[in-house]
């Protein structure tokens, strides 16, 4: 994965230094100060063995600041964001998607089916741009002016303005997506032969919808939930640049621009090690949730 | 005389369906006394789950029950409210189902489902209940039920998830087990455990059990007494002996003749039913069986039968019964089964294969 990533960020025409204007022997010897003028193979040597023992070398844009801290205190902000969303995800999804089968074909179900609708049609730059443009621009007053970058990193991000519409943003088409998801298996389970048994049971309604019902629901969103998770972190970088948060997605694009070669492969890292964990928590909660399920 | 344990009196079930009303059960009546066998025979679709359900007010939409009163221990059941309704399923009426494979909690452990029962009702002692759950499964011979009872349904197979069901609607100790098919599922051997299982625990804890099978053979293995359900209503009833000696409705004439016998010539076809059973959106008018019945007289077409004594015990909804059918029509000899064909009456021109034409796709079904 570094490697390929390695190889094309490299490959990319010009070089650090272009914007300096740098020429002739002073970018030889720039070059040369930052291992550039080595063959690629080699530098990836150099970087991947240091890499595995966590540090992912210095920054060439701020010339020798090292990049691991700066790459987790940005992984820190992303998934405040992303677990904000996420959260988001799983809580009103699985809420909505719950309430609209209980009342299945009533206007509780048609208006929450259409929000759900609305809500995976729109993409998520839209609903980002407007969320800059209320909370940040017409709520200047209320907000203190969100989404202006933050000149001072004081260890953590943001207000929670700041944290929530962003969340929405990412989160609202998956969450969409696992309310409808959910309402559907919903449908389909409280119909079950065992749904039946517990009532029969004269157990209470509550914990029939809970305990019999939902349990079983969750089983195909917990399927979904991974590649939920991937559109999430892939949705995060198109959220950062828009509200400005200073994450992940952020430095993603900067450090490609600025050919910033070691904090690419660095925040490239970071987001394959991000989706493996993700999927690999899925599969986890997987065996939990079906125990019919074992690896 | 000992009060019945249950009473239905003019029970009437409906399913409001685009299609229309789905008259599933009109108008069945029945009691089951103290630690009584009771069978309810018929073909898929005539209503026997349905009443059961009914029974349990586990009736969901858009099927309810639009008539009737069901007397057990001296309360009304449709006039409860959820709440007391919830009370009574599980711990004095328990329903067990047909297919064990899809009725038990594939996610929750079958201690904990059993357990569950107990916990929802107050009968039996919470520090008990765990206990109690190991006998029961012990009681329904799971073997090694101690750590059996740690597993989950798809570690057990058809007939132990059938026995787990029992247990489970044993668990409260009811006065009346509901048995929805229980044995369908299971292939012979262990239909025939779980029928002694449920007489033993019929004799054993005198609960009453109602049994419903399409399988007659099941009836006769279990139940002292039976009643026949043909479209939604009782057609014919009594003790099992004298039904299966001597049916008086066609209908259960047809049926028992229709079951295949060991000691028949393998040459001999089969004996079924002709047609399919009516539309119950689209009732025929009179008697709900005329077209098919081979003795059907032209008053079946205009008078709906009304159930009434035929023998000591024994009641049927017919105008002919089967003593007439035999005396007049030669009922122990005859062939053709077709509608009509031993009264020869095709009332205003029509013909059998008219009749058979009835019934549409199954509306319903149990």
């Amino acid at each position: 994965m570094s490697f390929v990533v390695f190889l094309g960020i490299h490959s990319l025409p010009g070089n650090t230094f272009v914007n300096e204007r740098v020429r002739g022997a002073s970018l030889a010897l720039l070059l040369h100060e930052y291992g550039l003028d080595r063959p690629v193979l080699v530098q990836y040597w150099d970087f991947i063995s240091h890499a595995v023992q966590g540090n992912f070398g210095v920054s060439i844009v701020n010339r020798g600041e090292p990049i691991t801290p700066i790459v987790l205190r940005e992984l820190s902000v992303s998934a405040e964001l992303g677990g904000a969303a996420l959260l988001l995800t799983i809580g009103m999804g699985v809420t909505f998607g719950v309430i609209a089968a209980l009342r299945q074909n009533t206007w509780v179900d048609y208006s929450l089916t259409t929000f759900a609708i609305i809500g995976y049609s729109v993409p998520s730059f839209v609903i980002a741009s407007l969320g800059v443009l209320i909370f940040g621009v017409w709520l200047f007053d209320v907000t203190g002016g969100a989404f202006y970058y933050p000149l001072t990193w004081d260890g953590t991000y943001g207000t929670v303005v700041e944290l929530t519409v962003p969340a929405v943003a990412l989160g609202l088409f998956t969450s969409s997506l696992v309310a409808r998801i959910t309402r559907a298996s919903m449908l389909d389970v409280i119909h079950q032969d065992y749904v039946r048994t517990a009532r029969a049971k004269g157990v209470k309604n509550r914990v029939v919808v809970v305990r019999h019902a939902l349990r079983n629901a969750l089983i195909p969103v917990t399927s979904v939930l991974g590649p939920l998770i991937i559109s999430i972190i892939t949705g995060s970088v198109v959220i950062e640049n828009i509200f400005g948060i200073p994450g992940l997605g952020k430095e993603f694009i900067n450090s490609i621009l600025s050919h910033d070669y070691n904090v690419t492969v660095a925040v490239f890292t970071m987001y394959a090690l991000l989706v493996g964990v993700a999927n690999l928590a899925v599969d986890l909660a997987y065996t939990v949730i079906d125990p019919r399920i074992r690896y | 005389m000992t009060q019945p344990v249950l009473a239905v009196r003019d029970l009437s079930t409906h399913f409001f369906t685009d299609d229309g009303e789905v008259k599933a059960v009109r108008g069945v009546s029945f009691e089951v006394m103290p630690g009584e066998t009771v069978g309810i025979v018929g073909e898929s679709g005539c209503g026997k789950s349905v009443t059961a359900m009914s029974l349990l007010g586990l009736v969901q939409r858009p099927g309810k029950v639009v008539h009737g009163e069901i007397m057990f221990k001296g309360q009304d059941l449709l006039k409860l409210s959820n709440e007391e309704l919830r009370h009574i399923r599980g711990r004095d009426i328990a329903m067990i189902f047909q297919d064990p494979l899809s009725s038990l909690n594939p996610v929750l452990r079958i201690g904990f489902q059993i357990d569950e029962a107990m916990r929802a009702h107050d009968k039996i002692p919470k520090e008990d209940i765990s206990h109690r759950g190991i006998d029961l499964l012990k009681q329904v011979r799971v073997p090694d039920a101690a750590h059996r009872i740690k597993d989950f349904p798809h570690q057990f197979s058809g007939g132990m998830r059938q026995r787990a069901m029992i247990a489970m609607g044993l668990s409260n100790k009811p006065d009346l087990l509901i048995a929805d098919e229980p044995t369908t599922a299971l292939d012979v051997t262990v239909q025939a455990q779980i029928l002694e299982l449920l007489r033993d625990l019929n004799e054993q804890t005198g609960a009453a059990i109602i049994l419903i099978t399409h399988n007659l053979g099941i009836v006769a293995g279990l139940c002292k007494r039976v009643l026949v359900m043909y479209a939604g209503e009782i057609v014919e009833e009594g003790p099992v002996e004298q039904i299966f000696e001597s049916p008086q409705h066609p209908y259960t004439w047809s049926l028992l003749r229709s079951v295949p016998r060991i000691d028949s010539n393998r040459q001999d076809r089969l004996l079924s039913i002709e047609g399919l059973p009516p539309d119950l959106i689209d009732l025929p008018v009179g008697c709900k069986f005329n077209p098919r019945c081979p003795f059907r007289i032209e008053r079946c077409f205009s008078e709906p039968p009304v159930i009434e004594d035929v023998a000591h015990a024994q009641r049927a909804a017919c105008w002919v019964t089967m003593t007439r059918a035999y005396d007049e029509m030669g009922a122990a000899n005859i062939t053709d089964t077709s509608p009509g064909a031993a009264s020869g009456v095709h009332p205003q021109g029509r013909r059998p294969a008219a009749d058979l034409a009835v019934a549409p796709a199954e509306t319903l079904s149990d």
